[in-house]
């Protein structure tokens, strides 16, 4: 079972602020000891959400960091050796060169453990052709194309080098990028799963239905749709969003959920969804079990809804679950995540 | 009123700034791409008490030719603001300064992410504007080509203004106020609605206000419109002046362009470039200034040569001949002409004019001992022209090292360089003016 972990600085609650009265959980020191906690629990990777594209317009919001999210990944990955990092960035809002050169150069801050979570811009069309420009410009150069020669001179080897020179509908670019190739072949990329349609470029997809039921059938609409663009299931990781409540009871459990209650009007407010276990510890782990084998998913991103609740997760949840054993410093997430080792599109013979 | 003390940067590059560096012996030649490499060089920097680090931009490769392009470390680099913010948490009192294009990014997004490196660094960012004019960068975002220079400035008007404006749109104070009924303040946000030629902008930063109030703005421009851009907007400037004379009437232009926006002489720091090669003694210093010499490979010096000519090829002509007469249509630039002079009185062929041009790409090179390094930035900075410099050593970690433990020690021997940080925000180390918390 794959984790994520979904960064907040308060909690997904719209109102876990009030708990938490303190600008300090704002600060990058106090998102970091959150990330340090869940790569101690095994997390495989921190996701940064955002407001997923969207920006501002009278007032901030306290269920994102006030951070942009790719930059903020730079920083805590600086700060971290194991664990990985899945960031938002806008297809409308980047052009796609600027974004393929900013994941890149994440990726090698990041030795290979960072991921692009790719928001669509509401024009299909346009966004398949971004994914074709962003992915063309990682493969600018072949794994071995660098070859530091100081004696002949030789930075890289020229005929590894690859120019895109794409005219498209969309976007004219001509390449190549100016940056080394990824550790990983090329940075993860993961979508939010939203069934209508829309390109499926990702090696994961979160899932953000809000009860089983819903679930059980993006699950089906996720796997179909996966089939349909050409991939096989085993290359791509679908994971479930899930806000869990834990009590040292089932009645604290029900109790805690009860004074998290969600109105509508918070839904407005939350990027993120997903379905919510309201138990103790080795329930919500033996349902989590559960529902990963009879659903066929990959594994969950955990959107906790309060500081505490993250705190009781990482300390008796994470634990339980069928995990794999430690991890050592130097896997990328492409190795994390068991996804298919990448070829370059030149060593294709 | 306090002796005044020179600003120092420190314009960094992976194995240096000398084109060959990356073959020298010393040099990691992959640096460009090791983030620790990058770190440490910050550490040195901080140490010695420097008031930022540089880093340069450019959105694109910048040779055309792949053969060329091959054997230049500078062909591969981080993206310099994910660079930054790794830099940011590992440093506590450095300045940290990313250029970033108004042709090929937009206001709120790149308010954004200078907002975060302010906020992550806790007040020590900056900006440096630029607007881009090489093709390579423009053939990577639209087929139309490169924009016009006119154009490009008028939008880094409207960019820089938008800019400030969102920047200044989150007072101090916005999140979790104390009376606490909302998680934000909305008293103390001011949405911008701006709706201009270029962009139309509509809403807040999603960052706090940073402790120096907005990050520092910089500007190297060297046209009209970007010197008065940098009166009316820019904290510091960098400047690539070879002689001291062109440093002093650049010196002059642009203090003399800030009265006008009702700013005062010190609110705008000039900080020329200088490469300085060190050696305990005056052989040392030359020997290292030649051994790097002679590892530029000859096809890229050639080539850099003939860009500073503003000619396309200079391949065909013998290596140890004369330069060619320049073609008379050509407009005559000042580099051009500074290139040809040097080459007649002092009968430099090709090759040794591509090298003494291609080893510090055209900026001002000081090879000598300690000594005699402080007297040629004590003459400028003494003499009206510098407030600063912007230091680009040859070699990366050495060549910043020997700047830093020989001659930094000599300015202070002199009185000219600070003991230790004023402040912890980059606007307090620089010493200009902190913009009002509306
Ligand atoms: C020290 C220094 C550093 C510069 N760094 C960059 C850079 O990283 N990227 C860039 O596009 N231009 C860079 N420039 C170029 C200028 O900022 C400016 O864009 C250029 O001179 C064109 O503007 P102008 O027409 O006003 O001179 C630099 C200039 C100097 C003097």
């Amino acid at each position: 079972m794959y984790l994520g972990y979904s960064l907040t600085p308060f909690g997904h609650h719209p109102r876990a602020w009030e708990h938490a009265r303190n600008v300090e959980k704002l600060g990058f020191d106090a998102l970091l000891a959150q990330v340090t906690a869940a790569e101690s629990a095994g997390f495989d990777f921190v996701l940064l959400a955002d407001r997923l594209g969207l920006r501002p317009a009278e007032t901030p919001s306290s269920v994102a960091t006030p951070f942009e999210p790719t930059l903020l990944a730079s920083a805590l990955a600086s700060k971290t050796p194991r664990i990985g990092f899945v960031a938002a960035a806008a297809m409308a809002q980047h052009e796609p060169y600027n974004l393929a050169r900013r994941f890149a150069s994440l990726d090698l801050i990041g030795k290979g453990r960072l991921g692009w979570l790719a928001i669509p811009s509401g024009d299909p069309a346009r966004d398949a052709e971004y994914f074709d420009v962003v992915t063309g410009l990682w493969d600018s150069y072949e794994p071995d194309a660098f070859l530091y020669d100081k004696a002949e001179g030789r930075f890289f080897d020229p005929e590894k080098m690859h120019v895109l020179n794409h005219k498209g509908v969309h976007f004219s670019v001509r390449g190549p990028l100016n940056v080394n190739p990824s550790p990983q072949g090329r940075p993860v990329v993961a979508q939010v799963f939203d069934g209508a349609g829309a390109p499926i470029a990702g090696d994961v997809l979160f899932l953000g239905a809000r009860s089983v039921e819903d679930l059980t059938a993006m699950t089906e609409d996720a796997v179909q749709a996966v089939a349909a663009c050409g991939k096989k299931r085993a290359d791509v990781r679908i994971l479930a969003n899930l806000v869990p409540v834990i009590g040292e009871t089932a009645e604290a459990a029900d109790a805690a959920s009860a004074a998290l209650a969600f109105v509508e009007a918070d839904r407005a407010e939350q990027p993120l969804s997903g379905i919510r276990i309201v138990s103790t510890a080795d329930t919500i782990a033996g349902r989590m079990t559960e529902l990963a084998a009879s659903l066929g998913l990959d594994g969950f991103t955990i959107l906790p809804p309060t500081l505490d609740m993250a705190r009781l997760f990482v300390a008796d949840v994470a634990p339980k679950l069928a995990r794999r054993g430690s991890v050592g410093e130097g896997e990328t997430l492409r190795g994390r995540l068991s996804l298919p080792h990448l070829t370059h599109p030149a060593k294709e013979a | 009123m306090s002796e005044r003390h020179m600003k120092l940067g420190a314009f960094l590059m992976a194995g240096g700034h000398h084109i060959a560096a990356w073959r020298h012996p010393d040099a990691h030649a992959d640096a460009g791409s090791d983030i620790a490499h990058f770190i440490e060089l910050a550490r040195i920097a901080e140490a010695a008490k420097f008031d930022m680090i540089f880093i340069e931009d450019a959105a694109a490769i910048r040779e055309r030719n792949a053969d060329l392009a091959s054997q230049a470390a500078r062909s591969t680099a981080f993206e310099p603001l994910s660079l930054l913010a790794a830099i940011a948490v590992n440093t506590t009192h450095l300045g940290i300064v990313a250029t970033a294009s108004t042709t090929y990014n937009e206001p709120y997004g790149l308010a954004r992410a200078f907002a975060t490196l302010d906020s992550l660094s806790g007040g020590r960012a900056g900006w440096n504007l630029v607007t881009s004019a090489s093709e390579l960068e423009a053939k990577n975002f639209a087929a139309s080509g490169l924009r016009p220079h006119s154009e490009r400035y008028e939008r880094a008007e409207e960019f820089a203004d938008a800019a400030l404006k969102l920047w200044d749109g989150v007072e101090d104070g916005a999140y979790l106020p104390a009376d606490g009924a909302a998680f934000a303040d909305r008293t103390r946000l001011h949405p911008l609605h701006h709706h201009g030629k270029h962009f139309a902008v509509d809403g807040i930063l999603d960052s706090q206000r940073s402790p120096q109030g907005r990050p520092i703005m910089v500007q190297a421009g060297a046209s009209d419109v970007g010197k008065e851009l940098a009166a009316r907007t820019a904290d510091v400037v960098f400047a690539a002046s070879q002689t001291i004379g062109e440093a002093q009437a650049y010196y002059a232009d642009v203090k003399a362009r800030l009265a006008k926006y009702g700013r005062a002489k010190t609110d705008l720091k000039v900080m020329p470039g200088i490469s300085p090669i060190v050696g305990a003694t005056d052989e040392e210093a030359k020997a290292k200034h030649r051994a790097l010499q002679e590892l530029i490979p000859d096809p890229v010096g050639v080539a850099l040569l003939a860009s500073y000519l503003s000619i396309q090829d200079l391949s065909s002509y013998p290596l140890d001949g004369p330069l060619p007469e320049m073609p008379p249509t050509n407009l005559i630039q000042s580099r051009q002409q500074l290139i040809v002079d040097l080459g007649k009185r002092e009968g430099l062929s090709i090759r040794e004019l591509a090298r003494h041009f291609a080893g510090a790409r055209g900026h001002w090179q000081v090879v000598g001992t300690p000594v005699q390094i402080a007297d040629a930035m004590e003459e400028r900075f003494a003499g009206g022209a510098a407030d600063g410099f912007n230091v680009m050593a040859p070699l990366f970690p050495s060549g910043l090292q020997d700047f830093t433990t020989l001659v930094v020690p000599e300015l202070r021997r002199r009185g000219l360089f600070r003991d230790d940080y004023e402040g912890r925000t980059l606007r307090q180390n620089l010493g200009v003016g902190a913009p009002a918390s509306r």
